[in-house]
């Protein structure tokens, strides 16, 4: 079905593009490695595709003129979804543009920002191309050809979201969203199940840590009873 | 960040200078070297690096600027407003303190830009984020910026939640210490461009800013532009200029007669009322009161319009003339007056009036003027307008002020107050007067009176 296809792709983006935001926030900070640069590459380029295949879909849904007025609706409704985080996307790869430019890696101009963000980011970077794990070694001067290439990406985008504009005409006050203010509050209460799960997840991650910590100390402690009830026994 | 509002037309959007000067200092404190010291954030279980202490901040700038402790302060203070560093304890309060509390720099994603503003979108979203982290405790005035955002973008409310969940979800595949990192990172920045309601904001630009003369430098070379050019330094040439040593030396004069006589320069006797709550100043300084003060009588003696604008002074020498001179030059001059600030629609009759009362041959009172001010003034008459009697009236002006006022302080037995002292300084050229034989010496305020200009 036509409606479910689209709200698919529109999550994807949606996802790739959060996961970009959150991956662009550090360059120039002291997370920022070639490592990173290769990470925002290839995020990037999944959200472009994403976006190439959501706005060919609705592009083709939206003019079709045989199309009921509720559906039209809806389908308008994901329309400014998509536009609206389009624009995202392009802002956060111009800004990219720019920090990229003003610390490069390659030949350093200035030293980067100590910032306090020391991980790595291949986690995001795995989530948004849907990937269980990522492992990247980008080479010691990956950022120079990167930066041209993002350049010429940004102009793509660009010419994309013209070209949307100029296929489809959606004016943006005529479109209801689904969600109220403070829909977010209800669905973290409905959805308990899934906040438990990543409770549970989170906890799933530093749990080999926690595990360890708690079988030494169950250790020490055994140890300890034991040595007293020695002692005890002895005297 | 989403594009923030359109810049006004014809002026891109730029850095503002001072923000790239603080991202420098910035910048130069990361030396690893010769930058700031850095020490380490011991939190429960996390270790987080890169933190410095205020003192270490106030230190590094007093070393590297040469400059004084005081100094150095400010400065660091400056930075921390803005949001370029930002305090670990005590997030929401953005001040500087020089002692071992822990600040840590701003990512360069977050700094303080005007060439990236901050958008309404992004606000949203950030705003949306916090209510699902913190399950809907916001502060007052964020809960009001969320329900505006609400009416004002509700068609993309969609998108502001969607992307609130996923930027949550990604922040969480990072490790706990980073994930505090970023959200401090982002809750200042939120600090410094969407300012609680009280707090300063820093990014305040001020009124007429974005003058015409930076929207000039875009245009497109074009005829229509080398025109408005030509013509814009022809008009500039025509104007009237004064060399700087005249009106500096007129405006020292000016400053050395009038400094005793303002109340801000050198206090009001008896007491400032705004101060004391008591308005007995106000009271002595009326404008028609019996028994004026010292200063504003000596106020009249810089110059006659000063006598003429003080109603008091112009009851008194009103007095005066009709004594001994006949009072119809001074009531010419009032009618004058009357004429330039009516009414527009009284212009005809009181022109008429004027003429009948003033100027017309064997009229009551006949004021003096020569022949050929006399006859200006009759042919403007025939099409009356505000200043048609502007030549007239600066004629009777200076004929009272150069033998009416002087007569008025030598003369004996005058109720006007003697101690007036040596006649003021009068007027200078005026080109209108040519004939008349009129005592020249320069001084400031009268050096204005040009060209037929009696008042203001």
């Amino acid at each position: 079905m036509a409606r479910e296809e689209c709200k698919a792709l529109l999550d994807g983006f949606n996802k790739t593009t959060a996961c970009y935001h959150h991956l662009v926030l550090t360059v120039g900070g002291s997370a920022d490695s070639q490592n990173l640069r290769q990470e925002l590459q290839k995020t990037r380029q999944k959200a472009q595709e994403l976006a190439v295949s959501t706005c060919a879909r609705l592009t083709a849904v939206l003019r079709d003129r045989g199309l009921a007025a509720d559906e039209r609706a809806e389908f308008e409704r994901l329309w400014v979804a998509f536009s609206g985080c389009l624009d995202l996307l392009e802002a956060d790869m111009r800004r990219a543009l720019e920090l990229g430019a003003a610390f490069p890696l390659h030949a350093p101009r200035r030293p980067l920002v100590r910032t306090g963000v020391a991980g790595a980011s291949s986690g995001v970077a795995a989530r948004a191309l849907s990937t269980r794990s990522l492992r990247l070694e980008a080479e010691g001067d990956f950022d120079v050809a990167d930066l041209r290439e993002l350049e010429r990406e940004v102009l793509q985008v660009g010419e994309m979201i013209d070209n949307m504009e100029m296929k489809v005409n959606v004016p943006r006050w005529t479109v209801q969203a689904r969600q109220a203010a403070g829909a977010e509050l209800l669905s973290t209460v409905n959805a308990g199940p899934s906040s438990v799960v990543s409770v549970e997840e989170r906890g799933g991650g530093c749990d080999p840590r926690k595990a360890l910590a708690a079988i030494l100390f169950g250790a020490v402690l055994l140890a300890a009873v034991a040595l007293a009830v020695c002692v005890a026994k002895l005297s | 960040m989403a594009a923030g509002p359109a810049p006004p037309p014809g002026r891109p959007r730029a850095q503002m200078p001072h923000l790239r000067k603080m991202e420098r200092v910035v910048v130069s404190m990361q030396d690893p070297d010769q930058g700031v010291k850095m020490r380490s954030q011991r939190l429960l279980v996390t270790v987080i690096p890169h933190a410095v202490t205020g003192s270490d901040v106030v230190q590094w700038l007093t070393q590297k600027f040469c400059i004084s402790e005081e100094e150095a302060l400010h400065l660091g203070a400056v930075l921390v407003q803005h949001g370029y560093i930002y305090p670990l304890r005590d997030p929401r309060s953005l001040v500087l303190r020089p002692d071992e509390t822990p600040y840590r720099f701003q990512t360069p994603y977050f700094w303080t830009s005007t060439l990236w503003p901050a958008a309404e979108l992004d606000y949203a979203i950030y705003l949306a984020k916090k209510n699902i982290r913190k399950q809907g405790t916001l502060a007052d005035y964020e809960k009001e910026c969320y329900d505006r955002l609400h009416t004002k973008i509700s068609h993309a409310w969609d998108l502001v939640l969607m992307q609130a969940r996923e930027q949550l979800r990604a922040a969480k595949q990072r490790r706990k210490g980073d994930r505090l990192v970023i959200a401090c990172q982002e809750q200042t920045y939120w600090l410094v461009n969407r300012p609680p309601p009280g707090a300063p904001s820093v990014l305040e630009q001020g009124p007429g800013r974005g003058s015409c003369a930076a929207s000039r430098v875009h245009m497109t070379k074009s005829t229509d532009f080398y025109k408005q050019e030509i013509e814009y330094c022809r008009r500039a040439m025509g104007r009237t200029r004064v060399k700087s040593s005249v009106c500096l030396e007129a405006y020292l004069s000016f400053c050395g007669q009038r400094g005793p006589h303002d109340p801000l320069v050198s206090g009001c006797l008896p007491s400032n009322p705004w101060i004391s709550d008591d308005d007995a100043y106000w009271v002595m300084n009326a404008p028609t009161v019996a028994a004026p003060t010292k200063l504003r009588v000596e106020r009249w003696g810089f110059s006659f319009r000063e006598l003429l604008e003080d109603p008091v002074g112009r009851a008194h020498f009103v007095d005066f003339l009709g004594k001994e001179f006949s009072g119809e030059n001074l009531s010419f001059w009032e009618a004058c007056e009357e004429l330039r600030y009516g009414a527009q629609a009284q212009v005809p009759t009181l022109v008429d009036a004027v003429y009948q009362q003033f100027l017309a041959p064997g009229a009551a009172r006949w004021v003096n003027i020569d022949s050929r001010t006399m006859e200006r003034t009759l042919e403007g008459l025939r099409q009356p307008h505000r200043y048609v009697l502007d030549d007239a009236q600066l004629h009777i002006y200076m004929a009272l002020s150069a033998h009416a006022l002087p007569t008025l302080t030598l003369s004996q037995g005058s109720a006007f107050p003697t101690w007036l002292g040596p006649p003021w300084p009068l007027s200078c050229q005026c080109s209108v007067l040519s004939t008349h034989r009129v005592q020249r010496r320069r001084t400031g305020p009268d050096h204005m009176l040009k060209k037929g200009q009696v008042s203001i």
